[in-house]
């Protein structure tokens, strides 16, 4: 039975209406929140001081300058380089008789200037070894992790890094060049997974490979990299925002606010990052730099703690995010701003080099299908034995 | 020059190693079933978006100039691809050439390249392959090919015009009893 849309759509049309009875709401509290951010009387030191200390049920951006900075577009170099890595993958799926995944990476090397020329590829690889399926915990001892589900989606981004790294040392041109990555830099996920886990994809995995990209700056090559968020949701300055208004020295959300009280800083609350920035930032306008304080990052990325800021792309704001090295790098900040603007604007408002390297990457629903006719294709010509779950053969072969 | 991505047994599809390096419409090409070399006239090619559900956009507007356009995006080289279609006409077995269809088609995967002149005048000994052109269903029209075809023939002849009118009474006899086809070939084979 295919959705019955006729019942769907009256609680679409209430969802509707109540969203929007918000918007009056909705944009008292995004005035607000400009006017907190525009007001010059807010003293940086002591609102880092309070960032820092405050204990909050929301996560608060770290500040690296002023909040209300920005910058206009810097020009770009006459030459570049912009590479990109984007995969997608084929999940384990235990209604197969194969236990497997395959990890699609697409790249993009494209370089501009006098000589312009252009790299696509794509590169699958399939992980079936024990090795490949199971984070194992070693000496510290816990249970083995299945890599499937966001596990695997966490492995697929430290594979995107590594082969990111790779283009990158790969590079034959020695003019100034973005490796650009899609999504954020915090591997959110991890958080969820023991520490054996975060030491095996986080320390010897991802970030092993921004440092690799942080080396190649050391032989005088300028290579920047950062990761763009297209649509953001993320509320980190709002919540910044939110401090400024908390009445409190220092602000601790479950001692002073307990329980569904009202807050004066909800004043602010529900407004999101890219509406407070679309409407200070003018077009090809970055915002100031501001700091990820989630905790993965603060207790493992080091000198590659994620920096970020807002861009207004003419389309609409993206968050860019740098590690450290890069962002407090004033020629690779530059870089990273003036590049990633210029490849929106060759891409209608998408990095151009993200969107060649995700067609690269992507894999269609038929693709998955013929991958699995093929895997059991060949077990059956090695007459290995295949077995199928009812399930799953239910799925496929559809009967009344 | 290409590569055959489509092959039936009487015509290929190859696809260009470099954007626009298209062979002339009624040129020879040559390609290779293991012994046996199959020879073709290109008929019909197209230059369009690699993938079937990616159609190309206007790009042009804040440029200069058309090369401007590929500058400043170089990704489109990669991601067009130009393809021409061949009509098989004639194949060499054994050294000996046959001017009709060869026992197998085309592999996929095959190379293919321009005929030199040398094979072109060799080709062009027989005018059977007029039947074979004539009677194909094509995209563009049978005169305009076969037009094109002489065209190029003619090139490669010592005696260009004496070519050119044997393959006009060959075509007088072929078309006897259609004039209008006729007049549509040899207005476009002048010498």
């Amino acid at each position: 039975m295919s959705l019955d849309l006729t019942r769907v759509a009256s609680q679409v049309e209430s969802m509707v209406s109540r969203l929007k009875a918000g918007v009056s709401e909705r944009h008292q509290r995004l005035e607000r929140a400009l006017g907190v951010l525009g007001d010059e009387a807010n003293d940086i030191e002591r609102l880092r001081h309070k960032v820092s200390h405050s204990k909050t049920t929301w996560l608060v951006a770290g500040l690296a300058e002023s909040l209300g900075q920005h910058y206009p577009p810097p020009p770009c170099p006459p030459e570049f380089t912009v590479i990109a890595v984007d995969g997608s993958h084929i999940e384990v799926d235990r209604h197969r008789s194969a236990r497997c995944y395959l990890i699609n990476l697409g790249s993009v090397i494209l370089r501009y200037g006098a000589d312009p020329a252009a790299v696509l590829d794509s590169l699958p690889r399939l992980y079936s070894e024990d090795k490949d399926l199971l984070i194992v915990p070693g000496m510290a001892g816990g249970r083995e992790q299945p890599v499937e589900g966001a596990l695997l989606g966490i492995k697929r981004g430290v594979e995107e890094c590594r082969r990111l790294a790779e283009l990158a040392g790969g590079l034959a041109s020695d003019g100034p060049a973005l490796a650009l990555l899609d999504g954020s830099l915090v591997l959110w996920g991890l958080e969820a997974y023991p520490e054996f886990v975060t030491e095996a994809l986080l320390s010897k995995g991802f970030l092993s490979y921004l440092d690799d990209i942080r080396r190649l700056n050391n032989s005088g090559k300028r290579r920047a990299l950062a990761s763009y968020i297209s649509f953001p949701r993320s509320t980190d300055v709002v919540n910044v925002l939110r401090l400024v208004l908390c009445p409190h020295e220092l602000a601790d959300c479950d001692r002073y606010c307990p329980g569904g009280e009202k807050r004066e800083c909800d004043a602010v609350s529900g407004v999101r990052d890219s509406e407070l920035f679309y409407q200070t930032l003018g077009q090809g306008e970055r915002s100031a730099l501001f700091i990820s304080r989630s905790s993965v990052v603060e207790k493992h990325y080091g000198r590659h703690q994620v920096y970020f800021f807002y861009l207004n792309t003419g389309d609409e704001i993206a968050r860019v995010e740098m590690p450290q090295w890069a962002a407090l790098d004033g020629g690779l900040l530059d870089l990273a701003h003036a590049l990633a603007l210029d490849q929106c604007r060759r891409g209608n408002g998408y990095p151009v080099a993200l969107s060649e390297a995700h067609e690269q990457a992507v894999v269609a629903t038929a693709d998955r299908e013929q991958f699995w006719q093929l895997v059991e294709a060949s077990l059956a010509d090695e007459r290995l034995p295949f077995l199928t779950s009812a399930k799953s053969l239910s799925k496929r072969t559809r009967w009344i | 020059m290409g590569e055959v991505v489509e092959a039936s047994t009487a015509d290929f599809v190859a696809q260009c190693y470099e954007l626009y390096q298209l062979p002339p419409l009624g040129s020879l090409v040559k390609t290779r079933d293991q012994e046996v070399e199959l020879y073709g006239v290109v008929c019909n090619a197209t230059t369009a978006g690699l993938e079937p559900g990616r159609r190309p956009i206007a790009r042009g507007r804040d440029e200069a100039t058309e090369e401007a356009v590929y500058q400043s995006s170089p990704q489109l080289m990669k991601l067009l691809r130009s393809e021409f279609s061949v009509l098989v006409a004639a194949h060499r077995q054994e050294g000996k050439l046959y001017h009709y269809l060869p026992p197998k088609p085309a592999r996929i995967h095959s190379f293919v390249y321009q005929c030199p002149p040398a094979e072109v005048k060799e080709l062009s000994q027989s005018l059977d392959f007029l039947t074979v052109l004539l009677n194909a269903r094509l995209p563009v029209s049978p005169e305009e090919l076969i037009a094109a075809c002489l065209r190029h023939m003619g090139q490669a002849q010592e005696d260009r015009r004496a070519f050119l009118v044997a393959a006009g009474k060959e075509l007088a006899v072929l078309l006897g009893d259609e004039p209008n086809r006729l007049r549509a070939v040899l207005g476009r084979i002048k010498p």
